[in-house]
């Protein structure tokens, strides 16, 4: 029975570190990662809370099967307040350093206060050290990492931040080792604003599981399906999620230009077969992954990782650019800088938005490949125009009193599905609880376009509130147990229940689960009410509800917000868009949680 | 809930297609079975009595989740059962039907494992609940929603099946798999196979 859940607390402004145990009563109740986290944030959810002053913590959570050798599972989560769009906000990444901080001896992280100086946070068998790193500061992803791996070993785990996270760029991301990256909200700016540069964590304690004869006849079930479906063992292998262009290209869902168009018709040159062809060297993947979905590609001798489908159109066709030639590099020199990939992209096409319109000035025009590179490097180091780019499209757009412009909900840039073209999808955005992004809203592109579990219709409205709920939930579930989503594209809820009771000695059933899920769904909610972001954010750029797509599979098409905003609403017991008291009651969240801070 | 419109049109038409391969694949008979969906706060249920190899949109009714309303009285005589499994659960769509091998097999045992690969997938076994009194009787209410958190389908003994879903689609394939699983244990006892032979250790305790 898994009996305890170590915590370790490090304030980097006096140095203290407290370790505790954690009641594993929260760990049932909120899985893991994602919603330990977003119950350890209670405390600071407060209106007008700066999330880059030093005081917000940085929280760094395992899941229950971090560690245990079950399929695309080596992940942990990372919670904080975004300084993107003042939502609480999780991320998470593969590589190294979730099993490395469970060997090291924490299943949680709590990093609070700044230092006075960069530092390097180390766990090394339960020892914990700040060490200075004024050397490092500065210094891209790589440059980081290879310093830090010349000291530690490549085995060690390491979350690094690259100059924007140093220099605030409310996108900035975490990189966790050299290609995987926690985007989305901006942490690597958290992390930044405490002058912390690194975390590494080395360790040779066991993962703890419960019974692993069980375990082993659930993972046989799990991974026979994981090699059956196509899109885990035939598409994400072969060509990454860069598969998806031709497929949102077919539904008529791949935006243009800032979302002014989609593309039709089937030449693109900028596909996931073009890029597998042409430009991929290797796949890559996470640590214990068996879909390997990474893109290792090279470019006249830049050789790095990705892009990603959502890299591809960010960085490409969001801003009139096809050529991979230009994309590629582009992308590889996010992950350097520590960029979000989908908010860099979603910026500077506002921002080329803005200047077609006559209504800003910039440097940057649609279409044009020959300033993206220099203008990737001013908003790393908020130089000219940069440093307005580095707070994002809606501070961009308002500040032209043009917010119409800036495809974004809650401050987060929209990644690369138009709605119009998948109700849900569009719905998912305005309702995701970290802002206007695709896996926290639900991830509806997998039921709407995919199939996965099953078609449902992407121009139905009703009956897409509860379509929504239910993947937000069951993402919140995958999230805290800290498990790759495209795993769950295969394996059921009740599979990864029973995972989790082999490992843990629990009983719980899949659909406890999805009630874990729809707890943290509500909690973060709450949070975000009680930071003043409410349901008058429940909203989408207005080219989305009023403007029909033009051409395309899914011409003549608005999303119908409105509609499925009510029949989410009261799926959900939210009156008004707040969790109802009764609903708060059933699911154990009417009194205040993160008393163990 | 709007009753017009293409959103409305194509959910009548999920419910008349789904209603018809039932009943095409001998899965319920002239009049047995119901079907309903999640919407929101409301629950979307065939009229009690209705033909579902002939559904049109008169044939439905929406009633509240938790409340009463005037449209209770012209649902099925199920709405009770499924609106406990929708409180109880995260599932957005309930198909009930009477498939006849699956309802001869759930008369005998607890459990029903499939042997077929397909039915492994799906199910890896499935249980059967037994009532005194099963058609919208207090005890389904009660039992079954428990046993529809662990398991996507589930026989009541003599009976019929029970599976969930995220849409109606989802619960026709998990009932059609389950008769196919069993039309095919039926077919291998039939030809002399011993059943404790063909499951093996597959159902072992561990899963």
């Amino acid at each position: 029975m898994l009996e305890e859940w170590r915590l370790i607390k490090v304030d980097l402004g006096s140095g203290a570190v407290e370790k505790d145990v954690l009641d594993t009563r929260y760990v049932r109740d909120l899985v893991g990662g994602r919603g330990l986290g977003a119950s350890l944030l209670t405390p600071f959810a407060i209106k007008g809370v700066d999330p880059l002053d030093g005081s917000v913590p940085l929280i760094l959570a395992a899941g229950p099967l971090t560690g245990t050798g079950i399929p695309s599972g080596d992940r942990f989560s990372l919670s904080t307040i975004s300084p993107l769009t003042g939502t609480v906000m999780d991320t998470n990444s593969g590589g190294r350093l979730g099993r490395s901080l469970r060997r090291a001896g924490a299943e949680l992280l709590i990093i609070t206060g700044r230092s006075p100086e960069p530092v390097i946070l180390s766990l090394e068998d339960g020892e914990v050290k700040v060490l200075q790193a004024k050397e490092l500061w500065g210094r891209t992803v790589s440059e980081t990492v290879l310093r830090l791996q010349a000291r530690w070993g490549k085995p060690a785990g390491m979350s690094v931040i690259g100059p924007a996270g140093e220099n605030g760029v409310r996108y900035a991301s975490i990189m966790t080792e050299r290609m995987r990256a926690m985007g989305r909200g901006g942490a690597g700016a958290v992390m930044g604003s405490k002058n912390l540069k690194a975390i590494v964590a080395l360790g040779k304690g066991m993962v703890p599981v419960h019974d692993r004869e069980r375990l082993q006849v659930v993972l046989e079930e799990s991974n026979r399906w994981l090699r059956a479906h196509p899109v885990t063992s035939k598409a994400l292998p072969a060509l990454g999620t860069p598969m998806m262009v031709k497929i949102c290209t077919r539904a008529g869902i791949f935006p243009l230009r800032n979302f002014q168009g989609v593309a039709v018709g089937e030449e693109q040159a900028y596909t996931g077969e073009e890029l597998a062809k042409r430009f991929t060297v290797s796949s890559s993947g996470c640590t214990g992954c068996y879909i390997q979905c990474g893109r290792v590609t090279e470019v006249d001798g830049s050789r790095g990782e990705g892009p990603e489908y959502e890299s591809l159109w960010a960085l490409g066709p969001d801003l009139g650019i096809e050529d991979l030639k230009k994309i590629i590099p582009a992308a590889h020199r996010c992950n350097e800088l520590g960029m979000d990939t989908i908010s860099t992209g979603g910026t500077l096409a506002c921002a080329m938005e803005l200047a077609q319109r006559d209504i800003r000035p910039s440097g940057v025009r649609f279409g044009e490949a020959g300033s993206l590179m220099k203008v990737l490097e001013d908003i790393a180091y908020r130089r000219d125009e940069g440093d307005d780019l580095a707070d994002g499209s809606m501070v961009l757009a308002r500040k032209a009193g043009a917010l119409q412009y800036a495809m974004q909900v809650k401050g987060m840039e929209l990644p690369g599905y138009d709605p119009r073209g998948a109700q849900g999808q569009g719905l998912a955005y305005a309702t995701s609880n970290r802002g206007g992004c695709h896996l926290r809203g639900g991830y509806l592109i997998a039921r709407e376009i995919l199939g996965i579990p099953k078609k449902v219709h992407p121009g139905q409205v009703l009956g897409k509130g509860g379509h929504v709920a239910r993947a937000q939930d069951f993402g919140a579930v995958a999230d805290s147990l800290s498990v790759c989503r495209f795993a769950t594209f295969a394996l059921a809820p009740e599979y990864w229940s029973r995972m989790l009771n082999a490992v843990t000695g629990w009983d719980v059933g899949g659909e406890d689960l999805i009630r874990a899920g729809e707890r943290i769904i509500n909690l973060e909610r709450i949070l975000n009410l009680e930071m003043g972001v409410g349901p008058d954010t429940d909203i989408l750029p207005p080219r989305f509800t009023d403007e029909p797509l033009a051409e395309g599979a899914s011409s003549g098409e608005v999303v119908h917000l409105d509609d499925l905003l009510a029949e989410y609403y009261a799926h959900r017991d939210w009156p008004g868009g707040v969790p109802s008291e009764s609903r708060r009651k059933e699911l154990g969240l009417h009194e205040k949680r993160g008393g163990v801070l | 809930m709007k009753k017009e419109g293409e959103s409305f049109k194509r959910m009548v038409e999920e419910f008349t297609r789904v209603g018809r391969i039932l009943f095409e694949a001998g899965l319920n008979n002239s009049h047995s079975g119901n079907l309903s969906i999640r919407v929101g706060d409301r629950v979307v249920v065939t009229r009690r009595g209705a033909m579902l190899g002939e559904l049109t949109a008169g044939d439905l009714v929406d009633v509240g989740l938790a409340e009463d309303d005037s449209g209770i009285a012209l649902a099925s005589t199920e709405v009770r059962v499924h609106r406990a499994v929708y409180a109880a659960t995260s599932h957005l769509a309930l198909v009930h039907a009477h498939p006849r091998t699956a309802t001869a097999f759930s008369m005998g045992r607890d459990f029903i494992v499939p042997v077929d690969e397909e039915g492994r997938y799906y199910f890896k076994r499935i249980p059967v609940l037994t009532l005194q009194a099963s058609i919208g009787s207090d005890d389904l209410e009660r039992e079954l929603p428990a046993m529809l958190k662990d398991y996507p389908i589930v026989m009541v003994r003599g009976h019929g099946a029970f599976a969930v879903g995220g849409n109606l689609e989802e619960g026709l394939q998990i009932t059609h798999a389950l008769e196919w699983s069993c039309d095919i244990l039926l077919r291998c006892l039939a030809l002399g196979m011993k059943e404790e032979i063909l499951i093996g250790d597959r159902t072992h305790g561990k899963w």
